[in-house]
């Protein structure tokens, strides 16, 4: 018998608990070999209000065990995505969030209002590791005032759910976990990726011509599980885990750490059909120790 | 596109510390155009593929070519006949030969060679006049294979062909087919500004969704050498701003 493999998540019904996660799977038109079946929810590459260049290469570069990006949110604007893409998405069996950025807290307000019922728009991601500049640059996901205020901002404006994809460059994750909680969140998606850098010893300069990237992949997944974990004890809404998942195993440990859900992104880039094999591996280990739903894996989470 | 796990088939030296993988892949094979590419897994490997312009195809085999430049081109090398490799492709946009030219020339240096044996073969079965130009530091570092009516050889210390670089070696042609390091293509837009070229970039996921492998165009804003890549017009490329010098960084 196959195990039940749904969940509940901040006001949305999934069929499984593997999601594409932003920046990693473009606008779900290209990763043609992936098996759709597997795939219980996408969020979009991050859009702001207006297109963005992005930054010059190079762009990403690979470290031991990862990788380093700094593609400076390269996107069409939130005109063009209502156009070119929410009319595809509204056909999808899956439902789709979007990554949503901004330089002030009211420009995700207004990013969350133009994309509020619009079909195929079925939630928010809010990205909270953007700087604020209104505030020196200062990154709304570091500060718990500034978090909440993006997320009241956008909770304002939709009924949609919301969920804030947390930074992990914090001291205490727990602090901006609850913040957000308490400005509205339905769900947290722990976590965005670490800044890091690394340096051309050629060159005798840093690598990306950005200086800093996110750093993702199997790299930095002991470190998310951690804050994942860390961020479910201190909050009662759903977290989904997300860092360097790359097999099912891997989102296992998210899951029994406490997370409702996980988000497969840098993995996509080397398997297009990642995200079917770990959901199907979840679904295997779980037939394997005789459950028959998601919901009775045991969890390690005691409360704070 | 396809995913398949394809196993060596065979390998052979074309030049000093250049060598020709050849797997079994047979729907990338019957799919592959001159100029695209394929994004190779390996395991134990690095984290990420690594792309590789397709050399040849016949039957249901494909070739890349490439050096031991970093760890893992040296790990590909190591491996044998009968070992997997993950293969994804066809990937990008190859060259384009349509338009009615009568002549093409195809300039290459050193293992920019990689797309032009496919670009002889559908030049020449396209009834087009080939000539065939490839150019290194060193005759040792000449890829020994040539395909097409004529071929020039040119290298930086005169010790095989022409001594210079395949640019200068390289005749007028209606259409110019090159690849190459960036800096010798940004000298093939300088002479030929609608030459087609294939450029090299760091890759992330070789499909369109990381947005890494960002080509800076003139008219602003940059797209993706892996989707609307990795051929372009030279003239339509930002060569100040387009990386000359592309070491992966696997450090482990």
């Amino acid at each position: 018998m196959t195990a039940d493999m749904s969940v509940a998540i901040g006001g949305l019904q999934l069929r499984g608990p593997v999601m594409a996660a932003s920046g990693t799977f473009g606008y779900g038109t290209e990763v043609p070999l992936l098996e759709r079946r597997a795939l219980a929810a996408m969020v979009s590459k991050g859009i702001f209000l207006r297109p963005r260049e992005g930054t010059a290469p190079p762009r990403i570069v690979e470290t031991p065990g990862g990788m380093l990006n700094a593609i400076g949110l390269q996107g069409p604007g939130v005109e063009a995505l209502i156009r070119d893409y929410a009319p595809r998405w509204a056909e999808w069996d899956f439902p789709v969030l979007v990554n949503i950025n901004g330089e002030s807290a009211s420009e995700y307000g207004e990013l969350a209002a133009q994309l509020d019922g619009v079909p195929g728009v079925a939630g928010f991601e809010i990205n909270i590791s953007c700087p604020n500049v209104e505030q020196g640059g200062l990154y709304f996901g570091n500060d718990p005032h500034a978090a909440a205020a993006v997320t009241e901002a956008v909770r304002k404006r939709t009924k949609l759910p919301v969920w804030v994809k947390l930074t992990p460059m914090v001291s205490d994750i727990g602090i901006i976990a609850r913040a957000v909680e308490s400005a509205g969140a339905d769900a947290l998606c722990a976590i965005n990726t670490f800044v890091g850098m690394s340096i051309d010893l050629n060159a005798y300069r840093p690598r990306l011509s950005f200086r800093t990237g996110g750093l993702s992949g199997p790299a930095i997944r002991p470190l998310a599980v951690n804050l994942a974990h860390q961020a479910a004890r201190a909050v009662r809404i759903p977290v989904i885990g997300v860092g360097g998942i790359t097999r099912s195993e891997d989102a296992l440990e998210f899951l029994v750490a406490g997370c409702a859900a996980v988000q497969v992104g840098t993995a996509t880039f080397v398997n297009p059909k990642a995200i079917a094999d770990v959901h199907d591996g979840i679904a295997a280990f779980l037939e394997s120790r005789g459950f028959n739903a998601l919901g009775e894996l045991p969890r390690y989470l005691p409360r704070d | 596109m396809f995913l398949l796990d394809a196993p060596i088939t065979g390998r052979r030296q074309v030049a000093r510390g250049m060598f020709v993988l050849a797997m079994h892949a047979p729907e990338i094979a019957g799919a592959v155009r001159a100029g695209q590419f394929v994004n190779l897994g390996w395991s134990p490997g690095p984290l990420l593929r690594r792309p590789f312009s397709v050399y040849g195809s016949e039957g249901e085999h494909i070739e890349v070519v490439l050096k031991a430049v970093g760890a893992g081109t040296s790990e590909l090398l190591a491996m044998e006949v009968g070992d997997r490799i993950s293969c994804l492709g066809p990937l990008g946009r190859g060259f384009d030969l349509t338009g009615g030219p009568k002549t093409v020339a195809l300039v290459s240096g050193g293992l920019g060679v990689a797309p032009m044996p496919l670009a002889a073969r559908d030049a020449m079965a396209a009834g087009l006049h080939v000539t065939w130009v490839h150019g290194a530091r060193a005759a040792a570092e000449l890829c020994a294979e040539a395909h097409g009516d004529v071929v020039v050889w040119a290298t930086d210390d005169g010790s095989q062909g022409v001594q210079g670089t395949a640019v200068t070696a390289a005749p007028d042609a209606d259409l110019v087919l090159a690849c190459g390091p960036n800096r010798m293509l940004a000298a093939v837009a300088e002479r030929w500004p609608q030459a087609q070229v294939a450029v090299e970039t760091y890759m992330g996921c070789g499909t369109g969704v990381c947005l890494g492998c960002a080509v800076p165009l003139r008219r602003g804003g940059y797209d993706r050498a892996c989707k609307e890549g990795p051929v372009y017009r030279a003239a339509e490329i930002d060569w100040s701003s387009l990386p000359s010098h592309l070491p992966y960084a696997v450090g482990a």
